[in-house]
């Protein structure tokens, strides 16, 4: 495939949040089906999902750069991202609405913890696969 | 030459051709793009910015309507 280091940055990035912040989401969400609903137990699991976003992001982009050419980003790069950013942000602006209407209704502050992390994950992700199909079908 | 994705056709194939064979990366290198920026522009999967139009057409020597065309839409 032909990629510039800039797309394999995006492709690095949405999987490192897919195994990350997506582990993250499967592993609480068990652990609030089961009943657990205090914040400090969720600490340790959200603590170990960072380093795996952090850990994959470094790792990713090392590899990438010794494997190709690490071009900076150019115009076209700005505006495929800039598009995909506009076209993605509601998600977490409709995210942080909800939680605010969660708080005036008294919702637990863990469910509330994870309505914002869900509309964060939703956004990234859609705003990394919209960078991916304009790399791949123009823009 | 087949391209779709835009209303801006173009000859930077053809001109890369007839300059030498350059290839994709030394064209980028000038105008200050990556390759792939350049392959999309070919393609016409991206139509560039004014400025980088001008520096494609001037690494060719050529005015910029003989390296770009506007194609309107029919109907």
């Amino acid at each position: 495939m032909d990629t510039s280091f800039e797309e394999k940055s995006v492709w690095i990035q949405l999987a490192s949040l897919v195994v990350g912040l997506g582990g993250y989401l499967v592993v609480a969400g068990l652990m609030l089906s089961n009943g657990v609903s205090a914040l400090p137990a969720f600490v340790p699991v959200f603590a170990v999902a960072i380093v795996l976003v952090v850990g994959i992001n470094v790792a990713g982009h090392v590899v990438a750069a010794i494997a190709s050419r690490s071009d900076e980003a150019d115009e076209r790069d700005r505006l495929i991202g800039c598009r995909a950013e506009s076209r993605s942000s509601w998600i977490l602006g409709v995210g942080v609405v909800g939680a605010i209407m969660a708080l005036t209704l008294s919702v637990g502050g863990i469910w509330v913890a994870h309505l914002l992390l869900i509309s964060l994950f939703g956004s990234e992700m859609a705003k990394d696969v919209l960078q991916i199909v304009y790399y791949r079908r123009g823009i | 030459m087949a391209q779709s994705g835009t209303s801006i056709r173009n000859q930077i194939r053809t001109l890369r051709f007839r300059h030498g064979e350059m290839t994709q990366q030394q064209l980028a290198d000038q105008i200050g793009v990556t390759r792939q920026t350049v392959n999309a522009i070919e393609g016409g999967k991206y139509s560039p910015s004014l400025e980088v139009a001008f520096r494609i057409a001037h690494v060719f020597g050529q005015p910029l309507e003989d390296v770009f065309q506007f194609v309107a839409a029919s109907g």
